[in-house]
């Protein structure tokens, strides 16, 4: 019986090694863009995007934070400077929320494993949602 | 070894060919480009490994019968609630995860809860410390429970529209 389920186990390695390896051209052409965004986005060149009133600010913010990629701490970074620089909450709740959730690098490989129609509609979801979040959280954070 | 499908090879042979271009026009920068990449690659090896080992302890453990039933179409709001626990606890870029949640799909992982899985991790709990010194307390409650939220919203509304797509 032991010896039945260590077969079995080594089958379901083998198996979700495989699955790895099917999506590594992918991850590696993710991680090399990843790596030419970080070389030519800088954070100067993101707050001078922001100060434009409140509804365009909150777009601006997704909008950029989609583009952006790197790790969620850069993200929070970036919005602590941004911060004092005087760039409105709005702008940093959806800039902060789409860098760590959305990624317009990340939909080439996503419809590659879900299908295209799956991505185009989840993403726009979840941008949608950003932006709703982004002003519901500032709302709610004035009756406080 | 099944044999073994690629994905994504189209997508890698055009970074590939951007990289020619900038190695062409911008020799330096293409070449700090690869290496904040292998630095990003290094950072990501452990948590590439813990993700074969999960994805091969789901196969190991949940037969599709259980897959079906924890998240399948009957999962009700039991596979909502593992949907989002799953997406908060779960560490490292979102695209680490598209194998093993396609793993689940074949199995029959419900869309609706992919999509929950995958906004629920915008709750990012080793960040959270970082968000209250940036935003206080208050703030990163609020942002948080209406992550949970939208996420849970986006699911359903996918469940509705799931026709379309």
């Amino acid at each position: 019986m032991k010896i039945n389920q260590e077969i079995t186990f080594k089958k379901a390695f083998i198996g979700s090694f495989g699955s790895f390896i099917s999506i590594l051209p992918m991850m590696v052409a993710i991680i090399a863009l990843v790596g030419i965004f970080q070389t030519y986005i800088t954070s100067s060149m993101i707050s001078s995007f922001f100060g434009y009133g409140e509804f365009t600010d909150i777009f601006t913010g997704t909008f950029i934070g989609s583009i952006a990629v790197g790790h969620g701490s850069i993200g929070f970074i970036i919005a602590q400077g941004l911060k004092e620089q005087g760039v409105s909450l709005y702008a940093l709740s959806s800039f902060t929320l789409a860098w760590v959730i959305l990624g317009f690098i990340q939909l080439p490989a996503e419809a590659s494993v879900f299908g295209v129609k799956f991505t185009i509609f989840r993403n726009i979801l979840a941008f949608i949602s950003t932006i709703f979040i982004a002003y519901c959280t500032v709302l709610t954070m004035r009756l406080f | 070894m099944k044999n073994i499908k690629f994905k994504g090879v189209k997508f890698l042979l055009i970074v590939f060919f951007l990289y020619c271009l900038l190695f062409i026009f911008d020799n330096i920068n293409a070449l700090n480009s690869i290496s904040k990449s292998l630095s990003i690659l290094v950072t990501l090896i452990p948590i590439f490994i813990f993700i074969i080992l999960l994805t091969a302890l789901i196969n190991y453990f949940l037969k599709p019968k259980q897959i079906l039933k924890h998240f399948g179409e009957d999962s009700g709001k039991a596979g909502i609630f593992y949907s989002v626990m799953g997406g908060i606890l779960s560490h490292g870029p979102m695209y680490a995860w598209y194998g093993m949640l396609n793993d689940m799909r074949e199995h029959g992982l419900k869309d609706s809860l992919i999509v929950i899985f995958l906004y629920s991790r915008a709750v990012k709990l080793p960040l959270l410390p970082l968000m209250i010194s940036i935003f206080g307390v208050t703030y990163s409650i609020i942002l948080n429970i209406y992550i949970i939220i939208f996420a849970i919203i986006q699911g359903l509304i996918f469940d509705k529209f799931k026709k379309l797509y």
